[in-house]
């Protein structure tokens, strides 16, 4: 018994110090929340009708445009239908919600030229000036002052023997591949037409056609340049694109597969009652009419060019459209994903939007952290002299299971994207207490059963048993309190439930592993045996003469 | 004697069913105020729980009227305009459209002498807080379910009717103590109160498990009627109380005074007033409310009954007075009688089976 005492005792104080040394070699660092780090946190909702597997899929969705802008470390979780998008390090509200709220339509326009992706610093759709206010909403925005003249309006018919500019990234980076010139043919059984050369270009009008129009401009019904890019967001090819022709409500489903050559298609079905209006496009850019003078018809979501096919038949069959190209499976797979979902499968409504600067973040932080050291010097004191060495016991046993939560939450941190936030550091600070308590309630049964006349040795096995039966009852209690507001809740309840209910976990821990070896250890020594004073005790009742009817095995 | 010193070496012999009168007063008053107020005055209720919108900047130069100045040309010269923990400046505006929320939050950046960013704004809506609330009540009651499961299985049924009671009566009054003071209601609150409910229920297991123990001794149980060995369990674990009490206010205050006076970091305030007041209820509920009910219903067991005759019968015998034939059990013990044993005697414990060491 002794001696397992002893080996508990040795293995958790390294287990908490081994902790805390991989804590620091690991570099783990607690994940700040938004409210302590600054930043943009937005709550989406669904609306209306919606499919379960929707609120995935527009999680991914956000994430690419998340990631398309380039935010460190964000965090997009679901919670029940929620959806909670935390920007940290962003301060720009409004370009937060408009980056997540907007359900993006998927839109196909027609190609009218290709133009040579931009060399100059990339400059992404979406994005501003930075610090310019901007309060617009993009559907209030009037169409910009670059209406397309008349010249636009037909000038797309070419001269002929005009060659296109050959298509190929340009990137000094890196060499990219030329995009592959997918092509939209029709169901197996008739022969793919040739692919056809890319229409030469059309002489432009103004170098604002050949920039990338910003996603404020991006309307339906205007021609557009815009790019298309691959996953590093580098711009592998760019695109003048007349007014759209359609929008992805016209597509039922789209899916990946592999045909015989083991190649990686995209099977697309439109609606039965929207076929017609899609062969009229096809129609048209089958014929390289004026309106599609390339024959390609792009995909467009979100202001990028997701895939640019050329049309192979004049007309297709609702269900027998396959767009082939160079895929890879995960190509094929995320095109049939955009054409799914391309508009995010539902419509999301920002719930909660919150931005916090660094600044008051660091302040909540500090507050955070001082009312935390605060209360514990408050506690130590209290308990050094309410209970002696045996407070100084309770004050060891806190310091090891702070070291195994700081462990944890590091950990959860880093490797988990678990963040810490204000709900989370003041559900920390309450568990001081809760962790105090369980050595209070051990204390407390020991001084009885010394006032009833025992020595401290005889007394500390029973009361820790009783005691411990005490606090695990106890503590089951308060885990299945912290538990419940784990799954049910959502937000910053979240955090709190979380932190509390591992501070009770460990307190379990420390409690039977610590705190009672210690005691032990401590009461059965020589030298502090016969002075209960220094642990707070009471003097026995017999010594006081009080009348006692029980013969206290001593 | 001190009454410290007292308690602190198992003297103490408090005479709580008096006591339970004095409280189930004082709970009732509480719970009437509550009540009232709620009805009366209602939740000064954040914009998380109606919808809206609200900047916060530190601003230490302006005024509240400063503020309303540069706003009511913008439309908010009616907003909730306040400083909240020393020098933050906090607007709040009624859910509406969001138009002229860029210009307010230039407006209030201007006043405060700030940077843009620097405004914190958070904006919700209308929906969200009655969504938080039907997970709050969700959880309520899943919480209820289980709690009452697992007391009812290690301890008894009739513990978990006592420590529920308690804890809704704890809810009841932080709730109406928010109604009385008018203080806001945020998540902050709603998740402060539900962490009462935790709180409540250790203080009220620490209790019951004593009790419990003291009920399994024959040497106890068969010499004491049921309220008088809760009473002498609420004696001999007061002291418990007591510490556990204290040892977990001192942080919450600690947050309470670093909320509200040092740093204005109002999230903390928010959080430690309900959980300061919560702290304190849920001691006195698991001793003047929790307890009692127990009490109350443990004397209706017909094995009660007989033994409460048995023992009147006793004492009868002792006093030479006539024998009341049924003492219903919410009758007040005459007054001037001792509790029939007190917590003074530590009566011998069972020898344990097994090894001694």
């Amino acid at each position: 018994m002794r001696r397992n005492g002893l080996a508990s005792l040795v293995s958790i104080v390294v287990l908490a110090i081994g902790g805390l040394g991989w804590t620091l070699a690991a570099e783990n660092e607690p994940l700040l929340g938004l409210d302590l780090q600054g930043g943009v946190s937005v709550v989406l909702e669904p609306t209306g009708e919606f499919d379960e597997s929707a609120i995935p899929q527009a999680i991914e969705i956000i994430r690419q445009r998340v990631d398309g802008i380039g935010v460190a470390e964000p965090e997009i979780t679901r919670q029940d239908d929620a959806i909670v998008v935390q920007l940290p390090g962003i301060a720009d509200r409004d370009q937060a919600l408009e980056l997540v709220g907007q359900t993006a339509e998927l839109r196909f326009r027609p190609v009218l030229q290709l133009l040579p992706p931009g060399l100059e610093g990339l400059e992404l759709p979406g994005e501003e000036p930075a610090g310019e206010p901007d309060a617009d909403e993009p559907d209030t925005d009037e169409p910009d002052a670059d209406e397309p003249d008349a010249d636009d309006e037909q000038g797309f018919g070419l001269a002929p023997g005009e060659l296109a500019a050959p298509l190929q990234a340009e990137d000094p980076t890196e060499s990219d591949p030329a995009p592959d010139e997918p092509t939209l043919t029709p169901p197996a059984g008739q022969d793919p037409a040739e692919l056809t050369p890319p229409a030469p270009p059309a002489p432009t009008t103004g170098v604002e056609d050949l920039e990338l129009t910003s996603s404020d401009d991006d309307d339906p019904d205007q021609p557009v340049t815009l790019g298309e890019f691959d996953d590093d967001g580098n711009e592998v090819a760019r695109y003048r694109l007349g007014p759209a022709a359609a929008t992805g409500e016209i597509l039922s489903s789209a899916n990946a597969r592999i045909e015989q050559l083991g190649q990686w298609t995209v099977g697309v079905q439109i609606r039965g009652d929207r076929i017609a209006d899609f062969n009229v496009i096809a129609g048209e850019c089958f014929n390289g009419g004026p309106s599609c003078p390339t024959r390609q018809l792009a995909i467009v979501l979100d202001g990028r060019v997701v895939s640019a096919p050329s049309i192979n038949a004049p007309s297709f069959d609702a269900d027998g459209i396959s767009i082939s190209g160079d895929f890879s499976e995960g190509e094929a797979k995320d095109l049939a994903l955009v054409l799914r979902y391309g508009s995010l499968p539902v419509e999301l409504v920002a719930q909660q939007t919150q931005s916090v600067s660094a600044s008051i973040g660091q302040d909540a932080l500090d507050a955070g952290v001082l009312a935390g050291l605060i209360g514990l010097a408050l506690v130590t004191v209290y308990m050094l002299v309410y209970y002696r060495l045996l407070g100084m016991v309770a004050m060891l046993s806190l310091a090891v299971s702070a070291a195994l939560l700081w462990t944890m939450i590091a950990w959860l941190g880093s490797s988990q994207g678990l963040a810490l936030t204000l709900a989370g550091v003041t559900g920390i600070i309450l568990s001081i207490g809760v962790a105090v308590d369980s050595n209070v309630v051990f204390y407390e049964h020991l001084k009885e059963e010394v006032a009833g006349g025992r020595s401290l040795r005889a007394a500390i096995d029973g009361s820790f048993a009783s005691a411990f039966s005490t606090i695990v009852k106890a503590d089951v209690a308060s885990l299945i309190g912290a538990g419940i507001l784990y799954w049910l809740t959502v937000g910053p309840v979240r955090g709190f439930a979380l932190f509390l209910g591992l501070a009770t976990l460990l307190d379990l821990i420390s409690s039977y592993f610590f705190m009672r070896p210690l005691a032990l250890i401590l009461v059965k020594s020589k030298r502090l045996q016969n002075r209960p004073r220094l642990f707070g005790m009471p003097t026995p009742k017999v010594d006081r003469g009080l009348a006692i009817d029980e013969g206290a095995p001593a | 004697m001190s009454v410290r010193s007292k308690l602190a070496s198992f003297d103490n012999d408090i005479d709580f069913p008096r006591l339970w009168r004095i409280g189930a007063v004082v709970s009732l008053v509480l719970l009437l105020l509550s009540g009232g107020a709620l009805v009366g005055r209602g939740l000064n209720l954040g914009i998380d729980f109606e919808g809206g919108t609200a900047w916060e900047v530190q601003a230490p130069d302006a005024s509240v009227a400063d503020a309303r100045e540069v706003l009511t040309p913008l439309g908010l010269g009616n907003a909730k305009i306040q400083f909240v923990g020393g020098d933050n400046l906090r607007v709040q505006a009624e859910p509406g459209d969001d138009a002229g929320l860029a210009e307010v939050t230039v407006a209030l950046a201007e006043l405060a002498g700030a940077d843009r960013t620097d405004v914190a704004i958070s904006t919700v809506g209308p929906t969200w807080g009655d969504e938080i609330l039907e997970k709050a009540q969700r959880a309520l009651i899943v919480f209820f379910v289980l709690i009452a499961a697992y007391i009812a299985v290690r301890l008894e049924w009739k513990m978990a009717v006592g420590a529920l009671a308690a804890v809704v009566h704890d809810i009841l009054i932080v709730i109406g103590f928010y109604a009385v003071f008018q203080l806001e209601v945020t998540p902050a609150t709603v998740i402060a109160i539900l962490t009462i409910m935790g709180y409540s229920l250790y203080d009220t297991i620490v209790v019951f498990d004593k009790a419990q123990a003291n009920a399994e001794r024959p040497a106890l149980a068969q010499k004491m009627n049921y309220t008088d060995l809760m009473s002498l369990s609420l004696n001999q674990v007061l002291m418990r109380s007591i510490n556990t009490s204290i040892t977990s206010l001192l942080p919450v205050l600690s947050m309470l005074f670093v909320g509200s006076f040092l740093l204005g970091a109002v999230t903390l305030q928010e959080f430690a007033y309900a959980l300061a007041v919560g702290l304190g209820i849920g001691a006195y509920s698991s001793i003047f409310v929790a307890t009692p009910i127990v009490a109350w219903l443990k004397e209706r067991e017909p094995q009660q009954q007989n033994l409460r005759q048995r023992l009147e019968a006793q004492s009868a015998r002792r006093t030479g007075q006539p024998v009341a034939a049924t003492v219903s059990p919410s009758e007040p013990r005459p007054a001037g009688t001792a509790p029939l044993l007190s917590g003074r005697v530590i009566p011998p414990r069972p020898r344990k089976k097994g090894k001694r060491r």
